[in-house]
């Protein structure tokens, strides 16, 4: 029936001017780059501690292995997925030429969100004790001691609320659309809370809720618990980070670069693709280790399958800016996009060749994986946020962009930052790992010999948090400056450019 | 209509595959679960994991069949359980894995004197929730680390890891530690509950360990634990210190263990 409903819907008419208000985009975009200060500039001090241990050190809560997992937490879940959601909001309803269905519920998901952030972060911090200051050990408190599932049980009731808030309202806005047609970056958008909803409870709830309530050791044990945190960490990169960043790029990538996309065919086989090929790559984390060989060779399969959705992603982005390269020039929102699609091929690339047993044999358990991880979610991921952002913060404010030069200061921060961290972890891994394959080595030797690295990432983290703060600045002086007075448009790049003649 | 009847087939491809996906998910995971013991027998078909054993000073692969010892026991008492906690509260999993991989340079990395680490069985792990496989090797693995240092080693490198090992850049874990007298320059600090339960876990990775040795029973065969007696008694106080009952005051002996005499040549 629902099927008739939408043929039987008009051909679209040119929607009346709609006012969006964006309020809830406001409130997500405000939270996420606070998140991404303050969570960047705890992996700065991750960073720091390397090759300097006793840097913070002597205080529980501020020691390496609790500060760590709060980095890694915070940037996806009180930066990358508020920030995605924000700009879901922004793009939602001007795909649908209708309103956002609620901005009040929009802004209730984000209250809710963001404490289910701040109370996982305390639960992984831990600095409140129970017997003594070390810390508390109630299971309900604190973290799940699970990589990408570190948050708490109640900081997971929390962001499943939230998630399935900001579902309920993507879904409502786009069912009460003015096309028939739905434009891929609103199936990614979708694809995006749907799939979050769905690998955050199979991820979060099933082993701990069951233990924290009942003191039984329930549902996922031993290698089966290994087996399930990796489909849901794995699943948190690529069905949640990836598609999420996709979204905003088919949407801002023609919208930035004032060109058509290159091929809607080409979206919809890399969108079916990734659907299908993501979920299944979680065990190639697992690569020799204790589950069954059959298992580990699908995930090394299938990541390698992952170059069909990657590849049609990637020349569809590139094609879409094809014949505008000369826009590159002055353009920031769209250097972010092509420097992050860029990225996003090299990324992909390296992990489906890290999936080979040869070659995760060398480079597991090292700092290769830690730069793969950082050109993912920094290079692929929040460039692109960085590029939606400075394209969108002007027309949500209806402000020009505070300043251009900011803007291409934190980008080439931001770049130069991530290739010196990328490129040094990823030498840093290959030498650690055949250094390894000698047993006479000692272990300690082993990691000595990586100081020289560790600084280099250090200063390339540096400057990444730099570009953070700056990109934060830079969208706060943009929405706190006076609003202009006389009739004004923006241009692509988000700068105040007088009205043409109409 | 054409176009609404690909819009339903689509709608029921996708119900579909949710719902073998749930399925599969059940079949693989949960239901395994519930009987843990279920794990070891489904590990028998696909089991290559410890096919590589020390045999009088080579390693050599040993065919599968062999591989099912007894009743495994890697359960853990109350003291080891708080330990586990104290392992997941301070974050260890982010530095130590809990896996020996079958690669040859891993086991003989991990081994205790002339006893070769034996690569990691997921029997090994059945009582373990959450898991501490661990993705990153800031420090070594642990999965061997049972019996490899006595006690009062774990709880003088817990309190300062510079010092037992030089250049580690192991956070000092002085909040498992308390100072009975922080004005006497001589104090010595007293481990706390948590670091006598941690202590106590670490002590029991890999302890359950068995390997399968050919030349046991007369050549017919037969399993023991994976530390050879000889290496097990120059571990010092490997036996005695095993469980703690009571908080044992830190003296800081010695540095690392001297190491045994490489296996493989």
């Amino acid at each position: 029936m629902a099927v008739q409903q939408i043929m039987q819907m008009p051909e679209p008419a040119a929607p009346d001017r709609i006012h969006h208000s964006d309020e809830a985009s406001k409130w997500f975009l405000t939270t996420s780059l606070i998140g991404l200060v303050v969570f960047g500039s705890l992996g700065l001090i991750t960073a720091i501690k390397f090759v300097f241990p006793p840097f913070l050190a002597y205080i529980s809560w501020l020691s390496w292995p609790r500060v760590r997992p709060s980095h890694v937490q915070g940037v996806i879940f009180g930066w990358l997925i508020p920030v995605a959601y924000s700009m879901f909001f922004y793009m939602i309803p001007r795909l649908c030429g209708t309103k956002l269905y609620s901005e009040k519920l929009g802004k209730i998901a984000c209250v809710i969100w963001t404490t289910g952030v701040i109370i996982g972060t305390t639960s992984l911090l831990n600095p409140a004790g129970g017997d003594h200051a070390a810390g508390t050990l109630n299971l309900w408190l604190m973290t799940k001691g699970k990589e990408y599932e570190d948050y708490d049980v109640v900081s997971n009731v929390f962001l499943t609320v939230g998630v399935l808030l900001v579902a309920f309202n993507t879904f409502r806005t786009i069912a009460s659309r003015r096309y028939r047609q739905i434009y891929v970056a609103l199936w990614y958008a979708m694809a995006t809370v749907m799939w979050t909803a769905l690998v955050y409870v199979i991820g979060n709830w099933p082993g701990q809720a069951i233990e924290s309530t009942f003191g039984i050791k329930a549902a996922f044990s031993g290698t089966n618990d290994a087996n399930v945190n990796w489909f849901y960490g794995h699943s948190v990169v690529g069905l949640v980070a990836t598609p999420g960043a996709i979204a905003l790029a088919y949407y801002f990538i023609p919208k930035a670069a004032n060109a058509p996309l290159y091929s809607h065919k080409l979206s919809i086989i890399g969108f079916w693709t990734l659907g299908a090929i993501y979920f299944w790559n979680g065990a190639h984390h697992l690569i020799y280790g204790p589950i069954p060989y059959w298992l580990q060779t699908i995930a090394t399969i299938f990541s390698f399958l992952l170059f069909i959705p990657v590849t049609a992603a990637v020349v569809n982005f590139l094609g879409t800016v094809r014949g505008e390269w000369h826009q590159l020039r002055y353009n920031v929102p769209l250097k972010f996009f092509v420097a992050g699609v860029i990225m996003y091929f090299l990324v992909s690339s390296q992990g489906s060749f890290m999936a080979l047993r040869q070659v995760s044999g060398t480079v597991h358990f090292t700092d290769h994986t830690i730069g793969h991880s950082h050109l993912a979610l920094f290079g692929f991921a929040t460039m692109f946020s960085y590029g939606a952002i400075l394209y969108a913060a002007p027309r949500m404010w209806r402000r020009p962009l505070y300043s251009e030069g900011i803007a291409e200061w934190s980008f080439w921060l931001s770049l130069i930052g991530v290739i010196i961290y990328v490129i040094s972890m990823t030498i840093s891994g290959f030498y650690q790992g055949i250094l390894w394959q000698d047993p006479t080595i000692p272990f300690i030797n082993t990691v000595t010999a990586m100081v020289p690295f560790w600084h280099a990432r250090a200063g390339g983290g540096a400057m990444m948090v730099i570009g953070m703060i700056l990109m934060a600045f830079n969208i706060y002086k943009t929405a706190t400056s006076p609003a202009p007075t006389d009739d004004k448009t923006l241009s692509a790049s988000g700068t105040a450019v007088a009205a043409s003649a109409n | 209509m054409a176009k609404p009847q690909a819009e339903q087939s689509v709608f029921w491809l996708g119900s579909f595959t949710a719902l073998t996906f749930i399925v599969a998910i059940f079949a693989t995971g949960i239901a395994p679960s519930v009987n843990p013991h279920l794990n070891g027998d489904f590990a028998d078909e696909d089991h290559y994991h410890a096919s590589y054993q020390e045999v009088g000073g080579h390693l050599v692969q040993v065919s599968s069949e062999h591989l099912i010892p007894g009743e495994p026991v890697y359960g853990y008492n109350e003291l080891q359980e708080r330990g586990r906690l104290v392992y997941q509260r301070e974050g260890c999993v982010y530095c130590h894995s809990q896996q020996i991989r079958p690669l040859d340079s891993e086991m003989l990395r991990y081994r205790i004197g002339s006893s070769v680490a034996p690569a990691s069985d997921e029997r090994e792990y059945i009582y373990d929730q959450p898991h501490f496989l661990g993705t990153k090797r800031n420090g070594p693995d642990l999965d061997r680390v049972g019996g490899k240092y006595s006690d009062d080693w774990q709880y003088s490198h817990l309190y300062n890891p510079a010092q037992m090992v030089p250049g580690s850049i192991m956070p000092a874990f002085t909040w498992l530690f308390v100072n009975k007298n922080p004005a006497d320059p001589s104090y010595i600090p007293v481990p706390t509950q948590d670091a006598v339960a941690l202590v106590a876990y670490l002590q029991t990775l890999g302890a359950g360990r068995q390997v399968y040795d050919p030349t046991l029973n007369g050549g017919k065969g037969g399993w023991r634990p994976w530390l050879k007696l000889q290496d097990a008694l120059t571990s010092e106080s490997f036996s005695e210190n095993r469980v703690n009952e009571a908080p044992v005051p830190v003296k800081v002996v010695g540095g690392e263990r001297a190491s045994s005499p490489v296996l493989m040549q």
